[in-house]
């Protein structure tokens, strides 16, 4: 029987927060019922012709008739580095994962640790557990709060119901929360009514060994709209350098339904679910006590879990409306290095409105609880192994129009108030020049925090074992080197300045440029403790710990661009390129050990260039180039790849494509993980068929 | 002090109860749908080739014509002074059945949707890329149909049609529409 100590730390979270938002909820409580309604909608709005009439034709297919609460806004507007994927771009792509779809964003690194394994950060500072990025997938957020990270192999749905993917590089504290340090990537599924009717798909190749999916939509009455869809995949094992097949296939079985309702009065509500279950393996290095000190198993295990959704919205004029949205997760791992189970409840309340003629404010609150138990293991464990915890947020946003059609500002603040660090403030200001209606200039300046995780405060993971008996340890005990939590451990913080501009100098051309120099300040560092025997009577090893704190502060500054050109109807090419170049300045006590930090493990440079051609007799011909610059304190090569897609439509109905990834060599290498060392390996070169039928 | 979760709940929703009561009722949002395709409009007169002879010289302007009543409102005057490829635009409304031949786009309002049949019939030799949001639109034989979905707008481009009107409708624009085949010419319903 395992003993489980329960310990609530609500008593930890600041006094003071908790009261200041009380008394802020309190006020808006009683302006809101006592004054007259604030939304003067004005029914006639030549600013927004206007609006509509500067956006390109693709543009306007997704703008929103009823706007949602976050505001569907023309790109060209928004003050901030944003990159949408399109459904489009991910089927052209010929991507089978949310991951592999995230390499055409400018700014975005995405590595492959193994076959399973991605680390995806923007901006710098990467890892497996890369902890500087928000996730979202319809607005329910797939952070972990263990590491502070995302378990990209948990995160899927059916790519074909993929609406859009807006990844927004750059601190998006004011309205997605903490932890959206360098970025946020938002996923957007289509409605129900968007995916009527049924769709089936199936196919293999060499590292995707087989896969399939269904989805099926239906109506159900004149205004709900239902769908469901299963998906399974099974994945090849990848390659070691030697050549030599890994360990490390998986395969997920997947399903998940959605329905949305459109009432008659403005109102409209959507419930969905996802639930997934599947079997993961790879190779781990483990230290360990006894020569040689170190033992590599391979294993499999088991990953799982499922969410529900709720969302409900109501229109209350033509500019303002809100938003209240409840969803619960579960994840769980089993057994990997440590059992793991998550649950999650979240809820959420958002408000939009105008005040006068020239402000938009929106504004929110936030509670979400978490709750943990952990099944320790040998080499990692956290103390407590299980803990719940909760965190209330409020957000306010103005967008001031300061003058029409030319200068807009907006300010906005989150306020956030949590069990590690008590209360957080995260401003940010955002301005946006429009000279003309084919360029746009924008700027802004953020504060932004990433909060501890139970991985910074609670773990205790055997790194390192050192034998005895040789220079670096003379004495007769092994030294067993151990990454310890603090509970002390503070939010990291950013200071970020960016700027950008936007032009488009012909209907078939568009650029994107942005800047940005980005300010952090008590970056995670580790340092060594005394060391000491352990157990104490009767040691068998001595411990050498390393603790974590908030020594570093670092400077980061690079270049985003996106480029969009169609030199005819039926050809259209996509370019992407980053610079990036980090600056790490480390307090004095502090050690930048390799296993445990990777901050300088960015690329400087990475191309993306995608052309997709439409051919006659109802073909597809796509091309991926991809170059990611060498990461030289990690010992990976810089590499250039190729995707090919060739697509065909016999019927309008059927779609028959081959995929042709990483074409260029016969496997490289993209990353060498850190903490828990997974041993690395190779991606291939690989080839799929697959076939999608619409009915 | 620590707020308990099912306080909270309960606050958040009695005061989301009393905002919702104290806000104005909002009318459906007209203005924005019809903004949006004010904007359709402009667009289509970009990615679409009309014949030489619709255009009798360099100086004609594109004759954008609302057939019926007008729903636009204010939001066509956005179109006013934009030029496509060269050529002003300039906009007819109530427009008669006899004026119709000067008309390079004709937007059907949906008060016309009685006589759907007899105007498409009118508007066949004139050379006009024939527009509605009338239900169904492409499929009776109009081009472009704007189907409203309550997120968005789609296309509906009934490709035989423009053959038909002897408009050329661009890929570009056909790829983001549903296509539909099929010519009633009219006479059916």
């Amino acid at each position: 029987m395992i003993h489980r100590s329960h310990i609530r730390f609500g008593q930890q979270g600041s006094f003071i927060g908790r009261g200041i938002w009380c008394v802020a909820m309190g006020i808006w409580l009683l302006l809101t019922a006592i004054s007259p309604s604030w939304s003067q909608a004005s029914q006639d709005d030549p600013g927004l012709s206007e609006e509509f009439m500067e956006m390109s034709i693709e543009d306007l297919m997704t703008v929103k008739i009823t706007s949602v609460a976050k505001k569907a806004q023309s790109l060209s507007e928004a003050a901030a580095a944003i990159f949408v994927i399109t459904q489009e771009d991910i089927r052209r792509s010929g991507v089978t994962s949310i991951a592999e779809a995230l390499r055409m964003v400018p700014g975005l690194q995405v590595a492959r640790i193994d076959a399973n394994k991605w680390t995806i950060t923007s901006r710098g500072f990467s890892g497996r557990f890369s902890n500087k990025l928000l996730v979202l997938i319809d607005g329910r957020s797939v952070y972990t709060p263990i590491f502070s990270g995302v378990f990209w192999d948990a995160q899927d749905t059916l790519l074909e119901d993929i609406e859009r993917i807006e990844v927004i590089r750059g601190p998006g504290a004011t309205l997605w929360g903490a932890n959206a340090v360098n970025g946020v990537i938002n996923i957007i599924t289509k409605t129900a009514k968007d995916t009527q009717g049924g769709l089936m798909y199936g196919g293999a190749g060499t590292e995707e060994r087989g896969f399939g999916g269904v989805r099926y939509g239906t109506k159900l009455g004149d205004h709900t709209y239902w769908r469901i869809y299963t998906k399974y995949f099974n994945r090849d094992d990848a390659v070691y350098a030697s050549g030599d097949d890994a360990a490390d296939g998986w395969d997920v079985l997947r399903g998940g339904f959605r329905m949305d309702w459109q009432g008659s009065g403005g109102d409209s509500l959507t419930l969905s679910g996802d639930i997934y279950d599947g079997e993961i393996g790879e190779r781990i290095t483990t230290p360990s006590l006894a020569f040689p000190y170190s033992s590599t198993t391979d294993q499999e295990y088991n990953q799982g879990g499922g969410n529900l959704l709720g969302r409900w919205e109501r229109k209350i004029s033509e500019t303002s409306d809100m938003a209240l949205q409840l969803y619960y997760d579960r994840y769980d791992i089993d057994p990997s290095i440590i059992g793991l189970t998550v649950d999650t409840v979240d809820m959420d309340f958002q408000h939009r409105f105008s005040l006068g003629d020239r402000q938009e404010i929106i504004w929110g609150l936030g509670y979400r609880y978490m709750s943990d138990d952990i099944d320790n293991g040998a080499t990692v464990s956290f103390m407590p192994d299980s803990r719940d915890y909760d965190i209330f947020s409020a957000f306010v946003q103005d967008e001031i129009v300061v003058v029409e059609d030319l200068l807009k500002l907006v300010l906005g603040s989150k306020f956030e108030d949590n069990d590690y660090t008590g209360f957080e403030v995260q401003p940010n200001a955002r301005l946006t020049w429009m000279p003309h209606e084919q360029h746009s200039v924008w700027a802004a300046v953020s504060r932004a925090v990433r909060t501890p995780s139970r991985a910074e405060d609670d773990v205790r993971i055997g790194l390192a074992v050192i034998p005895p008996g040789i220079p670096q340890n003379p004495g007769p005990l092994p030294v067993e080197l151990t990454a310890v939590g603090d509970r002390d451990f503070d939010s990291e913080e950013l200071l970020a300045y960016e700027i950008g501009y936007r032009v488009r100098p012909m209907d078939e051309l568009s650029l994107d440029v942005t800047a940005f120099f980005n300010d952090y300040d008590s970056l995670r560092t580790g340092k060594f403790g005394m060391p000491f025997p352990d157990p104490p009577l009767s040691p068998t090893r001595m411990v050498l710990p390393f603790t974590q704190d908030n020594e570093d502060e670092a400077e980061t500054y690079g270049v985003e661009l996106a480029a969009d050109w169609r030199p005819s109807d039926w050809w259209r090419f996509q370019g992407a390129y980053s610079y990036l170049n980090i600056v790490l300045e480390q307090g004095d006590d502090s050690v930048e050990l390799s296993s445990t930090s990777r901050r300088s493990a960015s690329p400087h440079h990475q191309v993306s260039l995608r052309s997709a051609m439409d051919l006659p007799g109802g073909l597809e011909l796509d091309l991926w180039f991809r170059y990611v610059d060498d990461l030289p304190s990690l010992d990976v090569d810089d590499y250039i790849t190729l995707d090919t897609r060739l697509g065909w439509h016999p019927r309008k109905d059927l779609e028959i494509s081959v995929v042709g990834q990483n074409l260029l060599d016969n496997q490289h290498p993209e990353y060498q993980p850190e903490f828990l060392d997974t041993a690395p390996t190779e991606v291939e070169h690989s080839i799929y068929a697959k076939i999608t039928w619409q009915f | 002090m620590m707020m308990k979760p099912c306080r909270l709940v309960l606050i958040i929703l009695v005061w989301s109860i009393i905002c919702v009561g104290q806000m104005a009722r909002g009318e459906p949002p007209v203005s924005r749908e019809y903004a949006l395709k004010a904007a359709f409009l402009y667009n289509f007169a970009k990615f679409v080739e009309w014949p030489k002879e619709a255009f009798p010289d360099e100086s004609t302007p594109i004759a954008i014509c609302i057939v019926g009543d007008d729903p636009f409102g204010i939001a066509l005057e956005a179109v006013k002074g934009r030029a496509v490829r060269g050529r002003k635009t300039v906009i007819k409304r109530g427009v008669k059945p006899d004026e119709l031949t000067t008309c390079h786009i004709c937007f059907v309002s949906r008060s016309e949707e009685e006589n759907l049949a007899e105007s498409l019939a009118e508007l066949r030799d004139c050379h006009a890329l024939t527009v509605s949001d009338v239900e169904g639109f492409a499929q009776r034989g109009g081009v472009i149909g704007l189907v409203t979905v309550e997120d968005g707008i789609h296309l509906e481009i009934n490709v035989d049609a423009a053959e038909r009107a002897g408009v050329t409708v661009s890929s570009r624009l056909l790829k983001l529409a549903k296509i539909i085949r099929g010519d009633t010419g009219g006479r059916e319903n």
